[in-house]
C-alpha cells in the first residue's frame, strides 16, 4: 500500500499496482492525476463518459462491466476505447474509474 | 519431553505432503548439493544479489528441512544432522507462502540450469497446493480460482456475457469482410477446430477473437467457438491445485468430444497451453480422443499449406520474440513462432538469452493477480527490461496473454518506448482476403501443371534419395533443376548458375548449410537468389537466426510431402516475381 498525490495538497491509498485502495475516496482530481500515470494526459469529455460508466456500474454491481457493455453504453468503438486509454480497459480505464484491480491474467 | 505444539493448518500441510509425495518431487528434494548454478539462472537473485532468501536452493530449502523431518529417514533420526526442521505456527506457514507466491514465478529457469536435475518449480508448485490446501494463498489468487471453480472462466463471465460478445465479433468481422460466411460458428458440431480462448479476451479485449475469426474464415476452416468449457486457462497450475487443474481442464475436454472437434485450438496463452495440452490430462484423468494444437502451430499451417496468404510489408518496423516460459520452456514452442514470425514481418531480432534460457516477463506464475508482490516483481523486472532495450525492436511479440501484461507493465516501469502484441494480429494484419471468394478459392487452388516453368531451382543435399526426390518432383513441374551435394559446389554453381531459388540442407559434411546461407545473403551476386531452407533437423533453425542476417524466405521440414514443396516454393517464387 502507498500514499498518492492528488496534487491539491491531498493524497490517496493507493495498492502496489496503483489502483485506488478504496473506491469511495475517488473524486474527479483523483481521476485526473490517476489518468497522468495511465498515459491520459488530460480527461477529455469522451475520456468522462467511459469513467462515468465504469464507475456506475461498478458501484451498482461490484464488478467492472464487460467491455462489450461499455461499448454499447458509451457507443464508442473497440478501437475508440483503446484510443481515448492507451493502457487498456482494464488497467487504465478501470484504475482512472477508482476500481480495483481486475483479478486474473491482466 | 513434551512435544512443541502445532495449529490444525501447520498439521495438515504436514499430512498433505505425505499424500503428495512423488518420485519426481523426493528425486528433487534429495539431489540438491547446493552448488548455486540455480542462483545465477534466477532474475529475482539478479535483482537482490545480497538477498541469499531469493535463491532457488534458499527456497527449496524451506520445503527441504519439512520433508526431511517428517518422511526422510536421516531427518527423522539425526534432524540436525540435515537441517530438518517442522513448522508449528500459521505465521511459519504464512511466510512460506511470501516465498513460493512471491518470489517465485514457477518459470523453470533454475530447473533448467540444475546439473542435478532438481525441478524447484514443481515442488513450489506442490507447496503453493500445501498451502491452498489450508487456504492460504493471496486474496486475487483466491478470487480468481473461485470464479473458475464456481462460474467455470478465470473471469467471472457469465454465459449470456459470453455469448453476446462472441456475436458482437461475429457481426464486425461479417462487416469488414462483407460476406455472411465469415461469421463466428457457435457449438457447431463435426467441425475440423474447436477454438477456445482466454477469458481476458471476452472480457476487455476480443480484438484477437476477430483476427483469428478472420483467419479461419480466410483459409476456408470447418470451425467453432464452444458455449461452455471455453476457457482453457487453468489457475490449477498456478495454485497448485490439482482438483481445480483437473476439474477446469475436464470441462473444456468433454466440451470438444461433445461436439465431436478434430482438433481442440487454443489461442496464444502460455499457461494455458501447458495446462490444457500437457498437465491436464494427468489431472482429470482424461482419456483424449482428439488433437490439441497452439494457434500458432494452426496459423503457420495454413500459411505453409497455402491456406492463407499473407504480406510482410502490412507489419512495418522491427519485432522480436519473448519466450514464454510455460509455451517454450516447458512445453518446446521454440521454432514455430518464429518461424511464423518470420512469415509475417520483414525485421526480426533475436533477444539474448532466448528459447530455454530466455527470462521470465515476470509476470508468471500467477503473479500479476498478486498486488501484494507487485513491487518485488517490477525490480526483479529489470534483467528482462535490459534484454528487451537491447534488441532494440519497436515491438515484442509473445504467445501469452501473462506475458503480454508482465512486459507491458515493465515496460511502463521501465520506460521503453515499446509495444507489446500477438502472433493472430500480425498475421490477421497481414492477411491478404479476396473478399467473398475467400472459401471458395482454397478448392480452386489446386495447382495447374507446370506451375514451376521457366525457373530455375538449385538443389543442395547431401542425400542423393532427396536430391532424386527433389529433381524429379520440381521438373514434373516444369522447373530446370540443377544438383549439388555439398556446400561448396552448390556456392560455386549458385554463383555460376544464377538460379531464381535454392533448396538448402542444413546438415551438410564440410560446409554446412547455416555457413552456405550465410554468403548466399553476404555475397553480392548471391542476394538475390531466393532461398527454402529444408531439414530433418528443425532444431538447426537457430544456427540460422543467430546469425545477424536477413531470414531466408522459406523453411520445409523432411520429410516433404510433394503438394507442400510445391505450395512453398511456388509461393517463395511468386512472392518475388510481384515486388519487380
Amino acid at each position: 500500500m502507498a500514499e498518492f498525490d492528488v496534487g491539491n495538497g491531498t493524497t490517496v491509498e493507493i495498492d502496489e499496482d496503483g489502483f485506488l485502495q478504496e473506491p469511495e475516496n475517488w473524486n474527479k482530481e483523483v481521476a485526473a492525476a490517476l489518468g497522468k500515470t495511465e498515459g491520459v494526459e488530460d480527461l477529455v469529455d469522451e475520456h468522462w463518459k467511459v469513467v462515468d460508466f465504469l464507475r456506475e456500474y461498478y458501484l451498482e454491481f461490484g464488478v467492472a462491466p464487460m467491455i462489450r457493455k461499455l461499448c454499447k453504453s458509451t457507443g464508442f468503438k473497440l478501437n475508440k476505447i483503446y484510443e481515448l486509454f492507451p493502457s487498456g480497459p482494464a488497467k487504465g480505464a478501470c484504475k482512472i474509474a477508482g476500481l480495483p484491480k481486475p483479478t486474473g491474467c491482466v | 519431553m513434551a512435544s512443541r505444539p502445532r495449529s490444525y493448518k501447520a498439521q495438515k500441510v504436514i499430512d498433505r505432503l505425505g499424500q503428495k509425495l512423488n518420485r519426481q518431487v523426493v528425486g528433487s528434494l534429495a539431489a540438491c548439493v547446493h552448488c548455486g548454478m540455480c542462483t545465477e539462472s534466477c532474475h529475482y537473485v539478479l535483482a537482490n544479489p545480497d538477498d541469499p532468501t531469493f535463491a532457488p536452493a534458499y527456497k527449496a530449502d524451506r520445503l527441504r528441512k519439512l520433508f526431511k523431518r517428517h518422511y526422510d529417514w536421516t531427518g527423522r533420526v539425526l534432524p540436525w544432522w540435515v537441517n530438518a526442521q517442522s513448522v508449528y505456527t500459521d505465521e511459519e506457514l504464512q511466510e512460506l507462502k511470501d516465498i513460493v507466491f512471491g518470489k517465485c514465478t514457477n518459470c523453470r529457469r533454475c530447473s533448467v540450469n540444475c546439473p542435478m536435475g532438481v525441478d524447484f518449480a514443481t515442488f513450489n508448485r506442490m507447496a503453493r497446493g500445501l498451502l491452498v490446501h489450508v487456504g492460504i494463498m493471496p486474496e486475487g489468487v483466491a478470487a480468481v480460482s473461485k470464479d473458475q471453480w464456481e462460474i467455470g472462466n478465470q473471469m467471472g463471465v457469465l454465459k449470456e456475457d459470453y455469448l453476446e460478445t462472441v456475436e458482437w465479433m461475429s457481426d464486425e468481422v461479417v462487416d469488414e469482410m462483407g460476406d455472411d460466411k465469415a461469421a463466428i460458428p457457435m457449438d457447431k458440431k463435426d467441425v475440423n477446430i474447436v477454438y477456445t480462448i482466454n477469458p481476458r479476451e471476452i472480457k476487455y479485449d476480443p480484438r484477437t477473437i476477430a483476427n483469428a475469426a478472420k483467419i479461419f474464415y480466410a483459409a476456408g476452416e470447418s470451425w467453432t467457438m464452444p458455449s461452455e468449457g471455453w476457457d482453457m486457462t487453468n489457475f490449477g497450475l498456478f495454485s497448485g491445485d490439482d482438483d481445480l487443474g483437473g476439474a477446469v481442464a475436464r470441462r473444456v475436454y468433454d466440451k470438444v468430444h461433445d461436439l465431436n472437434g478434430k482438433i481442440l485450438v487454443m489461442s496464444e496463452c502460455g499457461h494455458g497451453y501447458r495446462s490444457t495440452r500437457c498437465e491436464g490430462p494427468n489431472w482429470a484423468g482424461y482419456d483424449i480422443d482428439f488433437e490439441m494444437e497452439s494457434s500458432v502451430v494452426t496459423m503457420l499451417r495454413y500459411i505453409k499449406e497455402g491456406r492463407i496468404r499473407v504480406d510482410k510489408s502490412k507489419n512495418p518496423g522491427a519485432f522480436t520474440y519473448h519466450d514464454s516460459c510455460n509455451f517454450a520452456r516447458s512445453c518446446g514452442m521454440f521454432e514455430e513462432p518464429r518461424e511464423l514470425l518470420n512469415l509475417v514481418t520483414n525485421d526480426f531480432r533475436e533477444m539474448y538469452p532466448n528459447r530455454a534460457e530466455n527470462y521470465c516477463c515476470t509476470g508468471g506464475g500467477g503473479a500479476m493477480s498478486m498486488a501484494e508482490y507487485t513491487p518485488q516483481r517490477l525490480k526483479s523486472a529489470k534483467v528482462k527490461a535490459d534484454q528487451l532495450r537491447a534488441t532494440g525492436a519497436k515491438y515484442v511479440v509473445t504467445s501469452c496473454h501473462n506475458c503480454e501484461d508482465g512486459l507491458n507493465d515493465l515496460i511502463k516501469h521501465y520506460k521503453l518506448d515499446m509495444e507489446v502484441t500477438q502472433l493472430v494480429n500480425l498475421v490477421a494484419e497481414a492477411l491478404i482476403v479476396d473478399k467473398k471468394e475467400a472459401v471458395a478459392e482454397v478448392a480452386a487452388k489446386a495447382a495447374p501443371a507446370a506451375e514451376l516453368a521457366g525457373y530455375t531451382i538449385l538443389v543442395v543435399d547431401d542425400e542423393p534419395d532427396m536430391r532424386e526426390f527433389l529433381t524429379t518432383v520440381l521438373e514434373d513441374n516444369g522447373a530446370t533443376v540443377l544438383t549439388a551435394a555439398d556446400g561448396d559446389l552448390g556456392l560455386e554453381m549458385a554463383r555460376t548458375h544464377k538460379p531464381d531459388l535454392m533448396t538448402l540442407d542444413l546438415s551438410m559434411p564440410g560446409t554446412d548449410g547455416a555457413k552456405v546461407y550465410e554468403t548466399m545473403r553476404k555475397e553480392h551476386d548471391l542476394k538475390g537468389i531466393k532461398v527454402c531452407v529444408v531439414t530433418g533437423k528443425p532444431e538447426l533453425r537457430k544456427l540460422i537466426y543467430d546469425r545477424d542476417i536477413q531470414r531466408p524466405e522459406g523453411y520445409l521440414d523432411k520429410p516433404i510431402a510433394e503438394d507442400s514443396l510445391l505450395l512453398n516454393l511456388r509461393k517463395i517464387l511468386e512472392v518475388g516475381s510481384e515486388k519487380s
